[in-house]
């Protein structure tokens, strides 16, 4: 269970550019919880997977995962808890390096990278059998460099190493944001099966008001810092892209978008 | 792949030909490596070729002078002295110390002599011993002190800037510092590192009221020398240079070794060596021990020092009139 | 024949011995993504800590263990400076390196010359016993090939090995180093390590074979490393089965042949450094110009 407890976040503080984006934030996350985060820019969502993550600090509150406080836990560490796929399919795999030497990586998270050869060839077969669950022919392209594929299959490699080791968290960044309509409904749809297949707990930031409607048993919506509607289980089932359209577009219209 | 073996192919057509050109020529070769182009430097070349030319030697039938300088590059100077050794010149002439350690470990394969020239510790070079000899232009400090204590009979205290790295300075700065007392001087050294921080090196000479400045012949301080006299223009303190082209630049006088001289001394030496008469090995280095006094009148003058007339007679006059 | 086989000799011998520099500047530059200045002061350590050593007695073949652990310390310490402090990559290098100009002389007293009676790792007992047939030039470009080849060898089983994969992936892609749950600053210490480790031990080797320490050896050789991976690297660019130690030990060697090749011409000295700078510009470019795949990390 991820817990958030009056966070409080504020950019460049004592500057002229201050600006708070939130003041005494909470959310829970229970176990199981495939939670979707819809916003407009600037409305906290990244934000909060930032501060989830610890790749930002806060200013007051707490993060608990398990009941642990991990508040003042260093980013690299909580990650051996959490896997994360970016926006940007190149942050979540190394270009230069093949897609075995990427999948070996992704193999030893949160292990010592120590004096053994990095590709064990027994874990070959788990590697393409990973990687057939994807169905797009990549466990057949063991010896590619990973900057030669495509940006839609990098971010379908980046979810499979993301969640080859046992985590506890799946954080999606708008890991469907840079792909086009065709790819980013396979990517997503790739990412509804590894969740269920390996029952994970995610939170996924999206800006396709669909995704958030479709996928998933919870969605938030933020605006200026603050959860602006949330809806789960039955509700959020009821729920129809056009009635949180309704919502976002009035939230828009406030800010002058 | 094509590219590569062009690349390859070029390397060895250059190299080919350059080793065919070394080969071609009848009279041995003389090879000079020069640390750096500097005006003491040059000199001495100049000096050596006129030193084999005195001996009755003649340019181009009795030997073909190859010149190279490495720019005051250590690895370069290596490179340099291999291809003399490759080309098996006769016998290789070292300017300075760095370009001379690389000769001599060029050289050691083939037993090539070795002639070294302005080094100040050929000693503490490790450039004594082998088939190798030279010249050797310690500074001639109690000459020095004397010509201070004339010009500036009331003087108490000498200021002098050195490398620290400089094991020539470092051993000059040992040698004032050893003497100056019987000449009545106290000695200030102040060591810097590198050549940025002569100038303000020179600064703290200048606020801890030395009556005046003494060089040696550290290549970071004389590089800078120009910035350094006016600085001590100003404060109304003379400079003492170490050879001649330092008293061409400002300085008020020196009693220097002439590195013309140090040169042509190099190559009477060497002349020795070609006709057979000597071999490197056998030879000892010659420190030179000769020196002359150079005076700017002009620099003098406006520090209000007078040349005493044992001084002025023997002076050779060195400022630009 | 004879003196260009001689040439050859001696030119592929300093490229060797400098490729254990290129090496090190491989690690940071290419691999790292991080320039390190450090090695214009690692390199005349590792010099100045084998002259001190050899005049002291110690045996030849043991100084260069030493000069790399110093080697390796240097490292260190930039690699503390920027991670641990904060401090640009850059300008942690350059720090290092003029803290190191002192602490070289510190060490050596001042430029150092080591005498003929005393063995180095070119005229040691053992080199003789294996080697004492050839001239002095061929013994010593052996004894460097080995180098070479040893720690090109040792390197690429290195990269091979989960820490070398993952310091791989840090100049790759530093943030997947951090979502695997590893400390990006401790991988680029340990690269900073080994870089300078086979830097200094450049600078060892060359004291051997020049018997000197100057303080001033070092200056440029920053430059050279870069060079020689960039000419390297482009040469070999679309050749994949060529490893990247392979390349950078041809760029090294392609480098110095280059400078003897334009010493034969008789080109001034004063002009070698601009046709050295031309040649690097025009490799560069070209290097560019075939730039494929996206550089993303941050």
């Amino acid at each position: 269970m991820l817990e958030l407890r009056n966070i409080v976040k504020i950019y460049n503080p004592g500057t002229i550019t201050e600006m708070c984006i939130f003041q005494g934030f909470n959310l829970t996350v229970a176990d199981g919880d495939f939670l979707a985060i819809v916003g407009s820019n600037g409305s906290g969502k990244t934000s909060l997977l930032n501060i989830i993550c610890g790749s930002i600090s806060v200013e007051g509150g707490e993060v608990l995962i398990n009941g642990e406080n991990i508040t003042k836990m260093k980013e690299f560490k909580r990650y051996e808890k959490i896997g994360r796929v970016y926006q940007n399919p190149a942050m979540g795999s190394c270009p230069n390096l093949t897609l075995l030497e990427n999948m070996s990586l992704a193999d030893n998270k949160g292990k010592a990278f120590g004096l053994r050869k990095c590709i064990n060839k027994a874990r070959k077969d788990y590697y393409r059998e990973q990687l057939s669950i994807l169905g797009l022919g990549l466990e057949d392209k063991l010896e590619v460099k990973m900057g030669a594929l495509s940006g839609g299959q990098r971010q379908a490699v980046a979810l499979i190493m993301s969640t080859l080791t046992p985590i506890d968290f799946l954080i999606l960044d708008e890991h469907t944001a840079a792909l086009d309509p065709k790819t980013a409904e396979i990517i997503m749809e790739l990412t509804d099966k590894v969740i269920k297949e390996k029952k994970l707990t995610a939170i996924m930031v999206t800006h396709n008001l669909r995704y958030a409607v479709d996928y998933g048993n919870r969605l938030i919506m933020m605006d200026k810092g603050q959860i602006v509607l949330e809806k789960a289980g039955a509700e959020k089932e009821a729920t129809t892209v056009n009635d949180v359209l309704h919502i976002f577009t009035e939230i828009s219209i406030e800010c002058g978008n | 792949m094509k590219r590569l073996i062009s690349v390859i192919a070029i390397f060895a057509i250059v190299l080919t030909l350059a080793a065919g050109c070394g080969k071609s020529k009848k009279p041995p070769v003389i090879g000079i490596s020069q640390y750096g182009e500097h005006a003491s430097l040059d000199n001495c070349r100049e000096g050596f070729v006129q030193g084999l030319k005195d001996a009755g030697l003649v340019e181009n039938e009795d030997f073909v002078i190859e010149y190279q300088n490495a720019g005051f590059d250590d690895a370069t100077a290596t490179q340099i002295a291999q291809n003399f050794s490759a080309n098996n010149v006769a016998l290789m002439c070292a300017i300075a110390t760095p370009a001379a350690t690389a000769c001599f470990a060029a050289a050691e394969d083939k037993d090539i002599p070795v002639i070294f020239t302005a080094i100040t510790d050929p000693v503490q070079a490790k450039l004594d011993k082998g088939n190798i000899t030279g010249t050797s232009d310690k500074l001639p400090v109690d000459a020095q002190l004397e010509l201070i204590r004339k010009l500036q009979p009331e003087a108490k205290t000498i200021g002098i800037l050195y490398t620290t790295s400089e094991p020539n300075s470092v051993s000059a700065i040992g040698e004032y510092q050893e003497k100056g007392p019987e000449y009545g001087f106290t000695i200030e050294g102040l060591g810097v590192t590198q050549q940025s921080e002569v100038t303000l090196a020179a600064d703290t000479l200048i606020a801890k009221g030395v009556d005046c400045l003494s060089n040696l012949t550290d290549n970071n301080v004389v590089g800078v020398l120009p910035s350094i006299l006016e600085k001590t223009n100003e404060a109304g303190i003379p400079v003492y240079g170490s050879e001649v082209e330092q008293v061409k630049i400002g300085c008020v006088a020196a009693a220097g070794i002439d590195y013309f001289e140090l040169g042509r001394q190099t190559g009477k030496m060497v002349a020795k060596i070609l006709r057979g008469e000597a071999t490197a090995a056998e030879m000892p280095y010659e420190t030179i021990s000769e020196f002359n006094y150079y005076i700017n009148s002009a620099a003098l003058a406006e520090m209000g020092i007078d040349v005493p007339a044992e001084i002025a007679e023997k002076a050779i006059e060195s400022g630009n009139q | 024949m004879n003196n260009f086989l001689d040439l050859l000799v001696g030119t592929v011998t300093q490229g060797l011995i400098y490729a254990l520099l290129s090496y090190g500047v491989y690690i940071t530059y290419r691999i790292l993504d991080f320039p390190d200045l450090t090695v214009d002061g690692s390199f005349p350590l590792g010099a100045a800590v084998t002259a001190v050593l050899l005049t002291n007695g110690l045996d030849p073949y043991l100084t260069l263990p030493v000069a790399m652990l110093v080697g390796a310390a240097a490292g260190l310490i930039t690699g503390l400076i920027h991670v641990k402090l904060g401090v640009r990559d850059l300008l942690a290098g350059i720090i290092t390196m003029t803290g190191l100009f002192s602490i070289n002389l510190q060490i050596a007293g001042s430029n150092m010359a080591i005498d003929r009676a005393t063995d180095t790792i070119f005229t040691a007992a053992p080199t003789m016993a294996l080697f004492g047939g050839m001239s002095l030039i061929y013994r010593k470009l052996i004894v460097s090939l080995i180098l070479a080849i040893v720690f090109k060898l040792i390197l690429d089983i290195y990269f091979n090995t989960k820490s070398g994969l993952l310091l791989r992936a840090v100049g790759d892609n530093s943030v997947l180093v951090t979502t695997l749950a590893k400390d990006k600053g401790s991988v680029k210490i340990l690269g900073l390590v080994i870089a300078n480790t086979l830097v200094a031990l450049s600078g060892a080797v060359v004291c051997h074979e020049q018997r000197a320490f100057s303080s001033t050896m070092g200056t440029g050789q920053v430059v050279f490393g870069l060079a020689t991976v960039i000419i390297g690297t482009t040469l070999f660019k679309n050749l994949g089965f060529v490893k990247g130690t392979t390349a950078v030990m041809v760029g090294s060697i392609l480098y110095k042949a280059c400078i003897q090749a334009a010493i034969s011409l008789g080109l001034p000295a004063n002009l070698l450094k601009l046709v050295t700078a031309v040649l690097f510009l025009v490799i560069l470019v070209i290097g560019n110009r075939q730039k494929s795949g996206v550089n993303s990390n941050a």
